[in-house]
């Protein structure tokens, strides 16, 4: 059949001259231009011209059939997909060419040509591999190449079988080492053992399938063993909360909003696939926590997600980036293109994007989270029945992502990169935006008995756990693939993104095709629920996969973990208090250059936060838009004031000091942030996100008290976790060292709001206002601040925040002063202390403010302050759960506050600036427009 | 005699449909979501309403293009029908993705479906721009903003590709990118995409066609922290009345 291909140009290319920014930047300085040519390759009878509308737009965009670009010029690398795999763009190629009458097309193309000027092919090899393209689907296509057919071609291999009889233990851990299984021998041996009692040696399909189902990804052995997983949804069983709808049994949790509708949360980390490909590997982070969403009761609709990121330093020189890792900065500016990729075409708009660092992420941690809505009465699932249809729908299936599920349960080494890159996903966010949009309308005609997302473990784990009460069969030809050449097993573990399998009732499947076709979304019946409480699979005639239920879910060792407490290397912080204008310059400065504090709208900006018209109050706010809020408030449904609020508590330099403590100050953190906009903690309910390195001794304690510390603390709140997700996989190993995650943990609070108009935001609203610092002081909160880590140091401890019954005092106080409308701005102390929150008060409102840091000094003013003798500790030191609270001058707070620590430690100033004083004296003041042009800056030059 | 009803067409890709209706249920218009396969289906129609509102989105994934696969499809295969909607003297808003659609069909600036002569480029930062942005309204007559000439409005922008080129014939700018003073903002970030002209908007010889990039349907709602967009909104329902 005949091949065209047409070169197309444009003028004035953004994208190019992106690139050749980034590369720049990336040392490659003699690079002085990059032009990108595209180039479409159409097979059948057509005219190429006719197509032409579709290919280029005249007015910036030109057309030829042979390439325009002059290879004298610098050498070209074309990039293309393999000849297995159909390209993304290729069915809107196919679909609008029939509508301009080209019926004949048979299969369309595209490949990109990027020509560097100034630089050597080598070089240009080079840049290529690193940023342009990903292995695993795509490839440089060679020039010379006459391909005679476009269509994705490639024959699979055979199924076979894997006999582990006679097998020694080392020719056993050989195996599944040899296999990217990482399955512990006890596994091994279990398979092993099944073998003799089925008499028959498994397919390879069933081993993949089994060691996969097992890993501490899918199965959370690690969990397991300590006798985790069920302790915090037994502690929010044990709250018995009123409003939660499903908490740690779907695949996100639930509770009430008002008027018959249910808020979901779920958060989810892709650590392992960020590490080693950041932007395939957070693109998927995001759809696949978003499919948790859509995969929630019979389909809630997401209405709002997050990205977090922890990376080691960006700035770090690059010959201390450890060997097989991704240099950090690259990670990160990956991570936010990833995110803008992702998050914008699905239209969810952005609630909290926060970047961290912490030296122990050598293997980064990558989380997203979803929130979504859906009616009460779709919130629980039914269970599929025998005879319904197991319906694949979304995208086809393809071999990016395979192993995905073993892969990520392990730790990384410096030849992980390499080995294990054909792990990693390929996001298509159209896909998912398809049947984001078609899934609520088959909810709603009730086609979904039951329905669930596809991410690690593929369609076997999907229809594996579907039908795990009764029983499933599915035909593997009926699967749609992208890629010609996947066998049985490949097609059953193929982590290929944007699909999700639905159990549909006989009756219903018509109207449920006829319904998908409408929405443009792929579909296909691939199988049947059935009562042999077996998972089946057949495949070019042959059964490949046989297996009862029990052994799949029932017959996992969970090999036991001892645990031992650690030794950590932590020494008590030495910083000399400032005593000079320029010492406390330096200091405030530091902080507010410091990472975690600085303005990180460069890359927040760059993801749509008020998509759906929801948005009350965005991720940023204050005159410039550029303040961060610190929460998210949506009014969910439009025509009512009816709000969610969300917040975000992450710190990795507090779990590497106290891990457990810092488990109690991430949901105080987290929960009060919420309070003082308004929100009552009674409302409210959390979701986890754990990352710890390979479980080791030490690290199962302090998983184990990390664990323990919450959910007894969940329970004496009252606040339920409802989701969460856990990763023991925070290891790397290069060159004989091994860096480990501190022990971390990520809470979301949600909570719902009676009227959204009434959610206090951080901006200062009057000169003249009273500035009030509620909640307990103490000298030790500047351990694991970020102004101990601006001096390169942890310290030895942390601030330990109030018990469980004072902490509720002080919220109650701060509901009935809020109540009350007596704070006019508030927010919470979290990194950077009072003085970030006083600055972003400022900055947010074009004001000023005066503050006593003398407070403290004489014993008979203010109220508990256990220490306190520096003002460095007051200002910047964390106190995790206290709030700084904008009073007008004539409100009476003492009746609402008795028994709460509180004290008058300034007032807000009409002069944009910030002053320091100590007992009458100002000791230092700094205009708030030098301040935030240091604070901007901090976050753009890492991305550069 | 029944009330007038104006269409939200949406495609796979596009995911402003919902609260673009509910923005024109504020204004007191009554609307449908009408896909834009039932309309190449001919399961829909376009002459059963009385206006047309193409809200934003990534139509078909942007794929090739910003808005093309969508404009291409209107072009190749509703040519006549959004033809006779056109000359009968209706509405047609189109917002951001919308705006991208209406000039990749020729729909804009110059009512020729096919011929197209301009372009919305990348941003100048070759990246997404979440931004708040203000409005000036220009003079330029124009049935959606009717009345509003020297006023500001504010709300979110949100894109990718807003960046005009035109072939020849200088547009009619309804709505310009404005500093804090109220002049048209050539710089960034007021001007989010690098708008030459700081164009914001356009509208075609008979006022009755409006693209623009910003999204008046996010500011609406009670919720909204400014509900200047709704005016756009109000301004059809005050035209449909009539």
């Amino acid at each position: 059949m005949a091949i065209h291909s047409i070169y197309t140009l444009s003028q004035d290319d953004a994208e190019a001259r992106s690139w050749l920014g980034i590369f720049r930047r990336h040392g490659y300085r003699d690079l002085s231009d990059v032009v990108i040519e595209r180039v479409y390759w159409l097979e059948g009878q057509v005219h190429p011209e006719a197509l032409l509308p579709l290919l280029v737009n005249p007015i910036y965009q030109t057309a030829s059939f042979h390439s325009a670009l002059d290879p004298a010029r610098g050498p070209i690398i074309e990039i293309a997909y393999h000849a297995a795999v159909t390209d993304p763009e290729t069915p809107s190629i196919l679909a609008a060419a029939r509508a301009l009458g080209e019926t004949d097309l048979e299969f369309a193309r595209l490949s990109k040509r990027y020509q560097f000027v100034g630089i050597a092919q080598e070089q240009a090899q080079k840049i290529s591999e690193r940023f342009l393209f990903n292995k695993v689907v795509q490839r440089i296509r060679d020039a010379a190449e006459k391909p005679l057919t476009l269509r994705p071609g490639g024959e699979p291999e055979a199924a076979r079988t894997i006999s582990l009889a006679g097998m020694t233990d080392s020719e056993l851990s050989a195996l599944s080492a040899a296999r990217s299984w990482y399955a512990p021998l006890t596994q091994m041996r279990v398979i092993q053992a099944h073998e003799l009692t089925q008499r028959r040696p498994h397919t390879d399909a069933e081993v993949e399938i089994l060691v996969q189902s097992w890993s501490d990804h899918c199965y959370h052995t690690t969990w397991k063993s300590l006798g985790l997983l069920k302790r915090l949804a037994a502690a929010t069983a044990r709250i018995n909360h009123p409003l939660v709808v499903s908490a740690f049994k779907d695949n996100a949790g639930g509770i009430e909003f008002y008027d018959g509708w249910v808020i979901t949360l779920k958060g989810e980390t892709h650590n392992f696939p960020s590490s080693i490909a950041p932007f395939g590997g957070v693109a998927t982070k995001h759809g696949g926590v978003i499919r948790d969403t859509l995969g929630f009761g019979k389909g809630a609709y997401p209405i709002g997600g997050t990205t977090i990121m922890g990376t080691m330093d960006p700035a770090l020189p690059e010959a201390r980036v450890p060997a097989g890792a991704l240099h950090p900065q690259l990670i990160v500016s990956e991570s936010i293109r990833a995110t803008a990729y992702y998050m914008n075409p699905m239209g969810i708009p952005m609630m909290h994007p926060l970047y961290r660092r912490h030296p122990g992420y050598a293997k980064c941690f990558a989380l997203g989270h979803s929130v979504g809505l859906i009616p009460n009465r779709f919130s629980l699932k039914d269970d599929p029945r025998p005879g319904d249809h197991v319906l694949l729908i979304g995208g086809e299936t393809g071999r990016d992502g395979i192993h995905g599920a073993t892969a990520s349960s392990t730790g990384m080494t410096a030849q992980t990169l390499e080995r294990e890159s054909a792990a990693v996903q390929i996001g298509h966010p159209i896909t998912e935006r398809r049947f984001t949009s078609a899934i609520p309308a088959l909810r709603d005609a009730g086609c979904i008995r039951s329905i669930t997302d596809l991410g690690a473990g593929g369609i076997s784990c999907g229809a594996g756990e579907m039908g795990a009460e009764t029983g499933v069969t599915l035909n593997l030809d009926a699967v749609p693939l992208k890629d010609q050449s996947l066998t049985a097993w490949e097609i059953l573990l193929s982590e290929s993104q944007e699909r999700m399998l639905i159990a549909v009732e006989p009756e219903k499947l018509p109207e449920a095709e006829a319904l998908l076709d409408r929405y443009e979304v792929g579909h296909a019946a691939i199988g049947q629920f059935t009562d042999s409480r077996r998972l089946q699979a057949t495949w070019r005639g042959d059964r490949v996969v046989d297996l009862e239920m029990n052994f799949l879910w029932g017959a996992c060792p969970i090999d036991s973990i001892v645990s031992a407490p650690p030794r950590r290397c932590l020494a008590p912080l030495a910083i000399p208090e400032p005593q000079t204008f320029e010492a406390w310059s330096g200091a405030v400065l530091s902080v507010l250059h410091h990472y975690h504090c600085a303005d990180q709208s460069a890359a927040g900006t760059q993801f749509d936060s008020t998509v759906q018209g929801r948005t009350v109050i965005g991720p940023y706010g204050g005159k410039t838009h550029t303040m961060p809020t610190g929460v998210f408030v949506a009014a969910p449904l439009r025509d009512k004031s009816y709000g969610l609020i969300t917040t975000v508590a992450f710190n990795p330099f507090y779990g590497e000091v106290n891990p457990e403590l810092m488990a109690k100050l991430m949901v105080i953190e987290a929960v009060s942030k919420a309070v003082v906009a308004g929100a009552d903690y009674r409302e409210m309910a959390l979701c986890d996100n754990f990352y710890t390195a390979r479980v080791s001794p030490e690290v199962a304690w302090d998983l184990t008290r990390m664990v323990e510390m919450i959910a007894d603390l969940s329970c004496n709140l009252g606040i339920p976790f409802i989701s969460g997700k856990d990763s023991s996989s925070g290891s790397f190993e290069a060159d004989g060292e091994l860096i480990e995650a501190p022990p971390t943990l990520a809470v979301m609070a949600l909570g719902r709001l009676r009227d959204v108009k009434r959610a206090v935001t951080k901006e200062f609203k009057k000169p003249g206002n009273k500035l009030l610092l509620v909640g307990e002081v103490d000298s030790s909160a500047l351990g694991g601040s970020v102004y101990a880590d601006s001096h390169g140091q942890r310290g030895d401890h942390l601030y330990c925040a109030a018990s469980a019954p004072s902490i509720r005092a002080q919220w109650d106080a701060l509901l009935k002063l809020h109540a009350a409308g007596g704070y006019a701005s508030g927010a919470a102390i979290a990194e950077g202390g009072l003085a970030v929150r006083v600055f972003e008060a400022a900055y947010g409102s074009g004001l000023g403010a005066r503050l006593d840091l003398g407070v403290f000094g004489t014993a008979e003013r203010g109220p508990a302050a256990r220490g306190i003798s520096r003002r460095d500790q007051l200002l910047f030191g964390e106190f995790i759960g206290a709030a700084l609270l904008e009073v007008p001058p004539d409100f009476d707070t003492s009746t609402f506050l008795d028994g709460v620590p509180h004290v008058v430690i300034g007032e807000v100033i009409a002069e944009p600036r910030l002053v320091l004083t100590a007992r009458g004296n100002t000791f230092w003041l700094g205009e708030i427009s030098n301040l935030a042009a240091e604070w901007s800056a901090a976050f753009r030059e890492v991305l550069q | 005699m029944t009330p007038p009803i104006a269409a939200i067409l949406y495609a796979p890709g596009t995911n402003c449909h919902e609260e673009t209706a509910a923005a024109l249920e504020r204004a007191g218009i009554e609307s449908r979501l009408v896909l834009l396969r039932d309309l190449l289906d001919a399961r829909a129609r376009l002459r059963d309403y009385q206006a047309a509102v193409i809200p934003g989105g990534f139509s078909y994934g942007d794929h090739l293009g910003a808005g093309r696969v969508f404009a291409v499809l209107v072009a190749a295969r509703l040519r006549e029908e959004v033809s006779e909607f056109l000359d009968s003297g209706k509405p047609l808003l189109g917002i951001c993705n919308g705006f991208q659609v209406l000039s990749e069909a020729g729909i804009l600036p110059s009512r020729s479906i096919g011929e197209r002569s301009m372009a919305l480029l990348e941003n100048q930062s070759a990246q997404f721009e979440d931004r708040k942005v203000r409005l000036a309204v220009s003079e330029q007559p124009c049935i959606w903003t009717e009345g509003l000439a020297g006023s500001i409005l504010e709300m979110p922008s949100a894109h990718g590709e807003g960046r005009p080129l035109f072939r020849s014939s200088s547009p009619r700018i309804a709505l310009h990118y404005a500093s804090s003073s109220g002049a048209p903002a050539l710089d960034y970030p007021d001007n989010p995409s690098g708008a030459p002209d700081a164009i914001a908007g356009i509208t075609d010889e008979t006022g009755l066609i409006l693209g623009l990039m910003p999204h008046p349907e996010r500011a609406s709602l009670p919720a909204h922290d400014s509900q200047d967009g709704l005016t756009i909104f109000r301004n059809l329902a005050r035209w449909l009345a009539h």
